[in-house]
Formats: C-alpha cells, sequence, structure tokens
C-alpha cells in the first residue's frame, strides 16, 4: 500500500504514497482546499463537507479528506462545478453565523473569514433577525471562552479532548440547528492543555480567556522560538507587538509544529509563561540595593575578581543558551574559577506526563551535561558569581547576573531573557533547536556574553 | 454517586451485554432503564451508566440532549406528545392541540407515531391513546389523574 504512485490534480502530475489521504496531499502541495474539520493531528472526521474535490469517473463531488490516493487518479480542484459545491456548502456553515467579523477576535486568522472571502460574499437569505441565537459568552475553564454562534460544529475541539488528551470533557449536545459545543453542566474544560483547543478553533467560537481583544492579529510580528519552561524544548511561536509611544510587549505564545518534538501542542503552562517573563525585570545593575551606571558595575565587578584571585566559584543556569554557557566557561577559565550548575533544583516530579512535560525544567541541561559541568553545589568560596541560577549559595561576596529581580544584596548585573537574545538549546531528546530574538526593548537590557566582553581580567 | 440501577435493571443489563460485541452498544437501552427508573435522566445517572458501559459522561450526555424522549429533569406534568405528522394533521390533530391548551399538561408536537390507520394519535409516557376526539381526551386526561 505504500507504493509511491503518480496522480493528476488540476492537469498537473504529483507523487504520493498510495492510500494517503488526498487531502494531504493537497494542502502539502499548497492546492487550495478549504477545510473545517480536517486536522494533521486529529485525522478526518467528514462532517464540514468543505473539501470537496472533483474525482474523475466518480458520479458526484467527494470529500478529499476521506478520499484514498489510488493509481490513476484524475482530480480537479477547480471549476465551475466545485467552486459551486464549496459556495452552496458554505452558504449552510453561514445560515445561523453572525458574520460579524470586525467585532471577532478571530478576525485575521479565521478560516471562516477567508472561504467567505473566496466562496461567500453573497446576501443571506436568512435575516439577522431569524438567525438561531446561542449563548455568546461561555467560560468553558482553563482559559477557554466560547461564543456558540460562531461555531461551525467541526467537533476539532472535541476530538481534541477524545483523541489526544483522552479527557473526554467537550461534547456536541442538541441537534440540528440547536447543536452546539458545551461541557457536562457543573462541569468544565479541566487539562493541562486545554488551550489547545484555542488553536485548533478554524473559528472564533474559541478565544483564549487570555488573548481576546488584546491585540488585533494582523498587528502582531511572529518569531520562531522554543519554550523554556521544561527540558522538552515544544517549539513555539512568539507574537510580540510594541504599541505606539509604548514598549516591545509579548502578547502570546503559540505551539508550532515540530513532529520530531511538541507535535501540534504545547501545555498550558508554557502558553502562558509569558507573563511572568515579563514581570519584575531586572533592568539596572545594583550594588548593595543601589542603582548603579553600568560602567560603575563592571569596575566593582574587576576589583572584587581581583581581590579574590584563586577563590571563585561561578554558577550557571541551565536555561541559558549554549553559547552563553560557552562563553561563562570561557570566562571562568580566565579568571581561574570553578564552575558549577546544580541540577537538582530543576527537578519536578509532579510536572511531569507521559505527553510532552517533564520532570526537568531546565531547557538546556543537555547542554550542561554534555560540557561535563560539575553539577554539584560550589563549595563555600570567597566571591561567587552566579549566572541567573535559581539557588542562593554562601559565599563571602557575591555577583548576580540576574534576568528577574530577586532579593540578593550584592552586586547585581541585568542580563537580557532568552525572548530578548538568540542562541540555541538542546532538548532533553539531544535534539539542537534554535530560538530567534523577539523582543527589543526601548531600553535594551545587555546579554550575558555583552557584559562578560566588558569586564576585563 | 446516588444513582443505582435496580436488581432487575442490572440482571438485564447482563443479559443485554452477552448480545453485543462491544457494552458500548447499550448507551440507550441503559439511558431508558434509568429513565423508567427514577422518571428522568440525571447527571448520577450518566455517571453510572459511563461506567457500566465504558463511554464518557459527556458523549452519553450528547445522547440524551439528542432524543427529544429523554429528560434531564423530573416531569411534573403529564408529556402529552401529539403527532403533527400528515395523516394525524389531516385527521383532526389541530383540534386535539387546540383543545389541549390551557390544560395543565406538556404539550409537544412529535413527528409521525407510526400510527396513522387510528389518526390523530397522541402519546402519554409509553402508551398510544388513538381515533382521538376533544370528548375522548379529556376522558383519557381525567383517567390519569
Amino acid at each position: 500500500m505504500s507504493e509511491e504512485i503518480d496522480i493528476v490534480i488540476d492537469s498537473k502530475t504529483y507523487h504520493a504514497k498510495e492510500g494517503s489521504l488526498l487531502i494531504d496531499l493537497l494542502i502539502k502541495e499548497k492546492i487550495k482546499v478549504p477545510y473545517f474539520c480536517y486536522h494533521e493531528s486529529l485525522g478526518p472526521d467528514g462532517n464540514c463537507r468543505m473539501c470537496m474535490v472533483e474525482i474523475e469517473g466518480q458520479k458526484r463531488p467527494q470529500i478529499a479528506c476521506d478520499t484514498f490516493i489510488e493509481p490513476n487518479m484524475e482530480v480537479r480542484s477547480t471549476g465551475k462545478t466545485i467552486e459551486k459545491v464549496r459556495t452552496d456548502i458554505l452558504e449552510l456553515e453561514l445560515i445561523n453565523h453572525p458574520v460579524d467579523c470586525p467585532t471577532c477576535d478571530q478576525a485575521g486568522e479565521c478560516s471562516l473569514q477567508e472561504y467567505y472571502m473566496d466562496y461567500g460574499l453573497h446576501e443571506a437569505k436568512v435575516s439577522i433577525s431569524d438567525k438561531v441565537k446561542h449563548k455568546k459568552h461561555v467560560d468553558l475553564g482553563s482559559n477557554v471562552i466560547l461564543d456558540q454562534e460562531r461555531c461551525v460544529l467541526c467537533a476539532r475541539c472535541t476530538r481534541f479532548t477524545d483523541k489526544i488528551t483522552h479527557t473526554h470533557e467537550l461534547g456536541i449536545i442538541g441537534r440540528g440547528d440547536d447543536a452546539r459545543v458545551s461541557t457536562m453542566p457543573g462541569r468544565k474544560l479541566d487539562n493541562p492543555y486545554a488551550m489547545n483547543v484555542v488553536d485548533l478553533c478554524p473559528v472564533g467560537a474559541l478565544t483564549s480567556k487570555d488573548f481576546r481583544f488584546v491585540q488585533r492579529v494582523w498587528f502582531l510580528q511572529t518569531v520562531n522560538s522554543i519554550c523554556h519552561g521544561c527540558a522538552k524544548g515544544c517549539n513555539i511561536f512568539i507574537d510580540h507587538n510594541r504599541v505606539k509611544y509604548q514598549d516591545d510587549v509579548i502578547y502570546r505564545f503559540r505551539p508550532r509544529r515540530n513532529d520530531e518534538v511538541n507535535g501540534f501542542f504545547i501545555c498550558d503552562e508554557g502558553r502562558l509563561s509569558y507573563k511572568a517573563l515579563q514581570e519584575n525585570r531586572q533592568e539596572t545593575a545594583l550594588l548593595q540595593g543601589k542603582e548603579i551606571r553600568e560602567e560603575e558595575a563592571i569596575q566593582e565587578a574587576q576589583t572584587l575578581i581581583q581581590k579574590y584571585k584563586d577563590n571563585i566559584s561561578v554558577v550557571i543556569d541551565a536555561n541559558l543558551y549554549s553559547e552563553e554557557i560557552e562563553a561563562i566557561l570561557r570566562f571562568a577559565k580566565k579568571i581561574n574559577a570553578s564552575v558549577h550548575s546544580p541540577l537538582d533544583v530543576y527537578i519536578e516530579e509532579s510536572f511531569k506526563d507521559d505527553m510532552l512535560r517533564s520532570a526537568h525544567r531546565a531547557a538546556n541541561y543537555k547542554t550542561i551535561e554534555a560540557l561535563h559541568i560539575d553539577t554539584h553545589e560550589p563549595k563555600s568560596s570567597g566571591l561567587l558569581i552566579n549566572f541567573n541560577h535559581p539557588q542562593n549559595f554562601n559565599a563571602a561576596a557575591h555577583i548576580d547576573f540576574l534576568t528577574h529581580q530577586r532579593d540578593v544584596p550584592s552586586l547585581v548585573f541585568p542580563i537580557a531573557d532568552y525572548t530578548e537574545n538568540s542562541g540555541t538549546l538542546t532538548n532533553e531528546d539531544g535534539i539542537l533547536q534554535k530560538c530567534e530574538k523577539a523582543i527589543s526593548r526601548n531600553l535594551p537590557i545587555p546579554t550575558v556574553i555583552e557584559i562578560l566582553l566588558k569586564v576585563k581580567v | 454517586m446516588s444513582f443505582v440501577f435496580s436488581k432487575e435493571n442490572l440482571l438485564r443489563i447482563e443479559t443485554l451485554k452477552k448480545r453485543y460485541p462491544s457494552p458500548k452498544a447499550l448507551c440507550l437501552p441503559c439511558l431508558w432503564m434509568a429513565q423508567h427508573q427514577e422518571g428522568y435522566i440525571s447527571i448520577d445517572a450518566i455517571d453510572t451508566i459511563s461506567e457500566e458501559i465504558g463511554i464518557a459522561p459527556m458523549e452519553i450526555y450528547g445522547v440524551v440532549t439528542f432524543y427529544t424522549m429523554f429528560h434531564l429533569e423530573p416531569q411534573d406534568k403529564l408529556n402529552v406528545q401529539v403527532c403533527k405528522t400528515l395523516s394525524c394533521k389531516l385527521c383532526g390533530s389541530d383540534e386535539i392541540l387546540k383543545h389541549l391548551e390551557g390544560k395543565d399538561v406538556k404539550i409537544s408536537h412529535v413527528e409521525c407515531l407510526g400510527s396513522c390507520g387510528t389518526a390523530p394519535v397522541m402519546q402519554i409516557d409509553d402508551v398510544y391513546y388513538e381515533e382521538l376526539n376533544p370528548e375522548k381526551v379529556d376522558e383519557i386526561l381525567k383517567s390519569l389523574r
């Protein structure tokens, strides 16, 4: 069944595996085909009927999501018949839909809106007052809000809770034009991956409480990055924007497909981790709690390093980029310091599950191990230089490089967090992944490497 | 869970289970048993059925809401189901409906009850009442009080 064969789509020949789904080929070859219910992670369901194509020898148009590729297949994805079929099916989908895109939060990333521009744009035969009214604001739980009127009943969300999380919270109740997505009475959507239904929803029915009506999606810039929540290294998009007269701000994380790492999804904790990332940032250098200029801080650091010569320990956070870790190692060698990165503090067994969440809550601990860095705590020393490691250690004197504010009465350097810097990480399966720089602050915070280059020793 | 199937119902479920390759096939029979036992289908009953046959409660809840014959709340009034399809309509179901208006019963219009030869027809619980006229309806309601 897995033989490569040729099939013809719109008079062009393509290679495909015999017995594979036609819609997968259409999506792969970027041949325009509208669809709501099909999703590569959930498989075909065949309920939306939008992906109709004509197949030579078949009497009626067929749905591409439930058609298997056969030898000598001839497919037409365009033409008068197919346009008419799609228009008619879309008209059915839109019978009770309010078509109020300007006030909908999904506008700009809505399949229904796109297809409406392609196959809709006709006068509605049902007047607004005759449309079936449903609830506009149902709090399903786990930060997910449901607008039942905008739903096209593609069942992607219910299939997600059935097939992916196996928690079965969502289902379709009622029938005919009364059918709608719902939870059981008195029960909520409650699982650590729940917010993925917001990404799965092709229309504005499911939106995130956290993001809805905060930003228009066409104002957002998207950057590829990696979640730092645990060692799994789920691929994400960072959506950020600099609103006029304000600073560059992250508005949401979205999962980015990577079949080798996270598939299509991320956990809710990772998705919402952007909030804590932007709070309580360390923005200026400090000496005993007082703000000082960077040059003064560097001067102070040089004096300390000189004073405690040959009695210095360096501690590295296992979330830093590999490039940063290597720069710190080079620096430590120069000042003849012992290097440590205690990893026990990152382990949180209760966080682990059998989907994506890993007990190692450090994004780059594999690199620490690969570089043979001592993972024991440093023995008490003269000077301790801490590169954002979450633990506090005893020493006569401290220098702290911090992304976020911490109550330490020492010399503190502010450093850029992972969204303000680019670099590479190795996830727990040994896959090397790259993060791009997303945020450019109005007042930039230097990276570890930039500061270390300025310290003369 | 406060809902427990009666002994007879449990016995029936066991007998039915042998008939089908999967216990999931017993969704509708179990719902009927629960409704007959309590008069309605409680969320507790759905949870009990879910454990009995291995279907998620949400899926069973979807089935309950799909069919108009299942009730999720206790019914305090007689549920009079009047057939609204062609034969009954031609033989005077409108008159029956009009006559029922204002009476202390729940009226529901249902699709063909499959008894066109004896139209007009109404169904109260599981019993058919056929060849109706207003006087007969009064008699029936009186006898049921």
